[in-house]
């Protein structure tokens, strides 16, 4: 029987113990996140500081792709993080090849943005196209097996593409819009390890009705050779600046001619049903609070405006009847199932075969694994 | 001042979009679904949608998918590829297009555009023309999706199938298909002045002013083209796109 | 509830689609007991008057709607052949019409288009017409056709026709075209309304003419 906790909202930002058995509050009513997000900031150089190390590694990006074609590789998807990222890689002067990922959700809006980002700032793109139908039996899958991270899936391929692709074209640096003052805060349990192929495939063994033959696969093996013997790196170029959303919308925009959404991430249709109807109505996640909470850590919102914005509806209900029909057309379900689906309780990534550490899967390299982490150290 | 419409051509195979090169060299591109979307949101001026090998492979069209595609599209569509009978013609205006668009069959069965157009409209009714050049480097037209060929020289088989009924012209280059090397103004022209009703010309258009010169110099009443909406660039990766200039006559 | 008469012709499925995505409630139907029963009624049409007019006469509907439509005043929006059916005649298979409207329907006159081509297929502007076409801004004029409030600028609509109006009265003309000449594209009397193009596949101009009709 799982002890019911009494609703407790951290004091300072709009994190709560809805749907997250990880929390912890301290005796001022702080959240862990606080702590953590401060740990993180502090860790950031910023402002002239941060720019003149931005520079100097973009002096070390260049120097690695002198001759070659591109001296580094992005993801680009048509949302504010990715955009601005090619914008400053275009500043620093960097040469990037920008990698698409269509994988069938793409907003119309994703893809005027993406054609105006590239054709301004003269990047070439490369599209990597997910066969739908491969994917669609994973999301299936995904849904039938009532796991929360959905988007794991698009996340998988993403960092299995790029990393063949930089491969591929021998390029030894990742730009990445990762960024601390934005999207630090995220309780374990709403996600899953986006390396985790093992994960994926086992849920795709119970749920799952097609052949998976151009699904790109990785692991975290392969990742680390990349990163240990052919020595690439990601770099987040958006941790070495002062991060105001406001002003790089407006930059964007301006510079770009960059056009919003209207929401986070909804550059992809299914990603907006995701986290606008899926995660708050059957996992009882909304993903606002993150954001939003890392908002006010960063003190670029109060906690009062976060309130006012939770207040509002996560989805305006005339695009939600419009893009649940599209939903269940392109996955090809009834309602009837969507609506089983909905109710079914949610289980465990862990319910399913994930990726352990060597020494875990086979205990009997566990002294060897000392060794061997003292040679090849986790970066 | 007329407005030339710009027409966008989607190639559909099981349940995918793929794009060709000389109507061979497949490469995928997508969701039909979610590109039509896309599409219908750029407001495009109408949109082809061809199973192209709905006829090699003898079979009928697949009248549930294609009309959860034209589901999405709030602009003129046409449907092509396998449609041999009147009830399968039905099936797809059913289905949410307005026009069919007749390639194989005719070769065997030409009545069928007036059988059609009767009912629904000879404007319902369109054409289709592949043409490549032979051995000898003379122009004619092929069926089944550019691989049988025929005697027939385009222009006589376009009056031809004028005559018969047909609505449309729907005049494809098989050589210029997926090369981005500008579409064949002299064969445009040819079939265009030697019909009355309509010519839409496609395959090889690289930029918006290939488009223009179909319309200038080939006398086509409208243009339309594969690689051009769905590729950024020649040579780049897969984006939809759709121009926002417009060619006005 | 919006009824979209089923009479053997015309884009029903593509009216219902873009009916569902404005959030409008409607259905295609052939029963005389729904259309009845409905507030607003769509009559499409594509293909040939003659047949057009032997439908409606052999179902019975013809009887049904000119009850409807002429005593109970139902509002019904006619769409390309739909509303060349209202009028009174058409030179098409020299057929008498519904008989609704004071127009007759006419071919294109091919001599007067120098040299563009029929059918008309493609899309154009229209320019918003007549009485019921001012905006209404000086006061005592008549209100602007409700079907053209909050039209996006420069409206475009989508034609693929080798008929058109010919109206004798200019005051139920409510937009023209131009192609080769300006033709009446647009009607209305009363409660009838009629498009000679096609709003249910005129992006978002079309969704607006709909969206405006269902609210009537």
């Amino acid at each position: 029987m799982k002890e019911e906790r009494p609703y407790q909202q951290c004091s300072l930002s709009v994190m709560d113990n809805i749907a997250d058995p990880d929390i912890r509050f301290d005796e001022k009513g702080i959240c862990n996140y606080y702590y953590e997000y401060k740990k993180a900031a502090a860790g950031l150089r910023t402002g002239e500081e941060g720019w003149k190390e931005l520079e100097s590694l973009a002096a070390g990006i260049k120097d690695a792709g002198k001759g070659l074609p591109y001296d580094c590789i992005m993801g680009l998807s048509g949302g504010v993080d990715s955009t601005y990222v090619a914008w400053l890689a275009k500043k620093l002067g960097l040469r990037p090849l920008a990698v698409h990922f269509d994988n069938g959700w793409n907003s119309e809006l994703a893809v005027m943005n993406i054609e105006n980002i590239i054709s301004r700032l003269g990047f070439d793109l490369y599209t990597y196209v997910i066969d739908w139908n491969e994917f669609r039996d994973l999301q299936l899958a995904y849904l039938r097996a009532s796991v929360v991270d959905i988007e794991a899936i698009t996340d998988h391929a993403i960092f299995a593409t790029l990393y063949r692709l930089a491969g591929e074209k021998k390029i030894r640096y990742f730009l990445n819009g990762t960024n601390v003052q934005t999207e630090n805060t995220l309780p374990r349990s709403w996600i899953h390890p986006k390396s985790d192929h093992v994960n994926i495939k086992a849920i795709h063994k119970v749920y799952g009705t097609l052949p998976l033959r151009t699904f790109p696969f990785s692991n975290a093996k392969v990742k680390r050779y990349y990163q240990q013997v052919m020595g690439v790196r990601s770099i987040s170029p958006i941790n070495y600046v002062d991060y105001d959303k406001q002003q790089v919308k407006q930059l964007i925009q301006k510079e770009l001619g960059w056009r919003d959404y209207g929401g986070k991430h909804y550059e992809s249709i299914w990603t907006r049903f995701y986290q606008g109807y899926i995660l708050p109505e059957k996992f009882k996640i909304d993903k606002r609070k993150a954001h939003l909470s890392d908002l006010i850590f960063g003190g670029q919102i109060t906690k009062g405006e976060a309130l006012e914005e939770l207040a509002r509806p996560i989805y305006d209900p005339k695009q939600f009847k419009i893009d649940y029909e599209f939903v269940l057309k392109k996955l090809g379900l009834t309602a009837a199932e969507f609506d089983h689906i909905m109710v079914t309780p949610p289980r465990s990534h862990y319910d399913f075969d994930y990726e352990k550490p060597i020494d875990e899967r086979y205990p009997v390299l566990k002294p060897i694994k000392s060794i061997y982490r003292t040679i090849f150290p986790v970066k | 001042m007329s407005r030339v419409r710009i027409i966008p051509v989607l190639l559909l195979r099981d349940g995918g979009l793929y794009k060709t090169v000389r109507f061979g060299k497949e490469n995928y591109v997508g969701d039909p679904i979610n590109t039509v979307k896309i599409f219908n949101e750029k407001e495009a001026d109408e949109l082809v949608l061809l199973d192209f090998h709905a006829s090699l492979e003898k079979r009928e069209p697949d009248f549930s998918k294609i009309a959860e595609i034209a589901g999405e599209a709030f602009m003129p569509m046409a449907y092509g590829g396998g449609i041999t009978r009147l009830d399968q013609a039905r099936k797809v205006f059913d289905g949410g297009f307005e026009k069919v668009v007749l390639n194989s069959v005719l070769f065997n069965n030409l009545s069928i555009l007036e059988e059609i157009g009767n009912i629904y409209g000879a404007q319902s009714v369109v054409g289709s023309i592949d043409v490549k050049k032979n051995l000898f480097g003379k122009q004619r037209v092929y069926s089944v999706s550019g691989t049988r060929k025929t005697d027939l020289d385009p222009v006589e088989w376009a009056k031809t199938l004028e005559g018969a009924g047909a609505g449309e012209i729907f005049l494809n280059s098989v050589d210029r298909d997926g090369t981005w090397e500008g579409y064949d103004i002299p064969l445009i022209r040819a079939v265009s002045e030697a019909v009355k009703v309509p010519v839409i010309a496609c395959g090889g258009a690289a930029n918006v002013a290939d488009l223009e010169k179909a319309v200038r110099e080939g006398g086509a009443s409208a243009v339309a083209a594969g690689s051009l909406f769905v590729y950024q660039r020649k040579g780049m990766g897969v984006l939809v796109n759709f121009p926002a200039q417009k060619i006005k006559i | 509830m919006l009824a979209i008469i089923n009479y053997g012709l015309g884009n029903l499925t593509s009216i219902r689609n873009m009916c569902r995505r404005i959030g409008v409630d409607a259905e295609i139907t052939a029963d005389p007991a729904v259309i009845g029963s409905a507030d607003r009624l769509i009559l499409p049409g594509v293909g040939h008057f003659r047949k057009g007019m032997e439908n409606l006469h052999g179902s019975g509907l013809k009887l049904l709607l000119d009850r409807l439509v002429l005593q109970e005043k139902r509002p019904i929006l006619g769409i390309c052949l739909g509303a060349q059916l209202m009028t009174g005649h058409s030179e098409e298979g020299d057929t008498d019409g519904l008989g609704w409207v004071d127009a007759d329907t006419v071919r294109f006159r091919d001599w007067d288009l120098n040299g563009l081509k029929v059918p008309h297929m493609g899309w154009r502007e229209i320019r918003i017409t007549g009485e019921n076409g001012i905006t209404g801004e000086n006061p005592g004029t008549p209100p602007m056709n409700p079907l053209w409030v909050g039209l996006p600028e420069e409206p475009r609509f989508y034609f693929v026709h080798s008929y058109h109006f010919e109206f004798q009265q200019p005051a139920e003309v409510t937009a023209t075209a131009l192609y080769g000449y300006e033709f009446a594209c647009a009607f209305r009397k009363s409660n009838i309304y009629g498009t000679q193009f096609h709003p249910e596949k005129s992006h978002k101009f079309g969704m607006k003419v709909l969206e405006n009709f269902a609210a009537l």
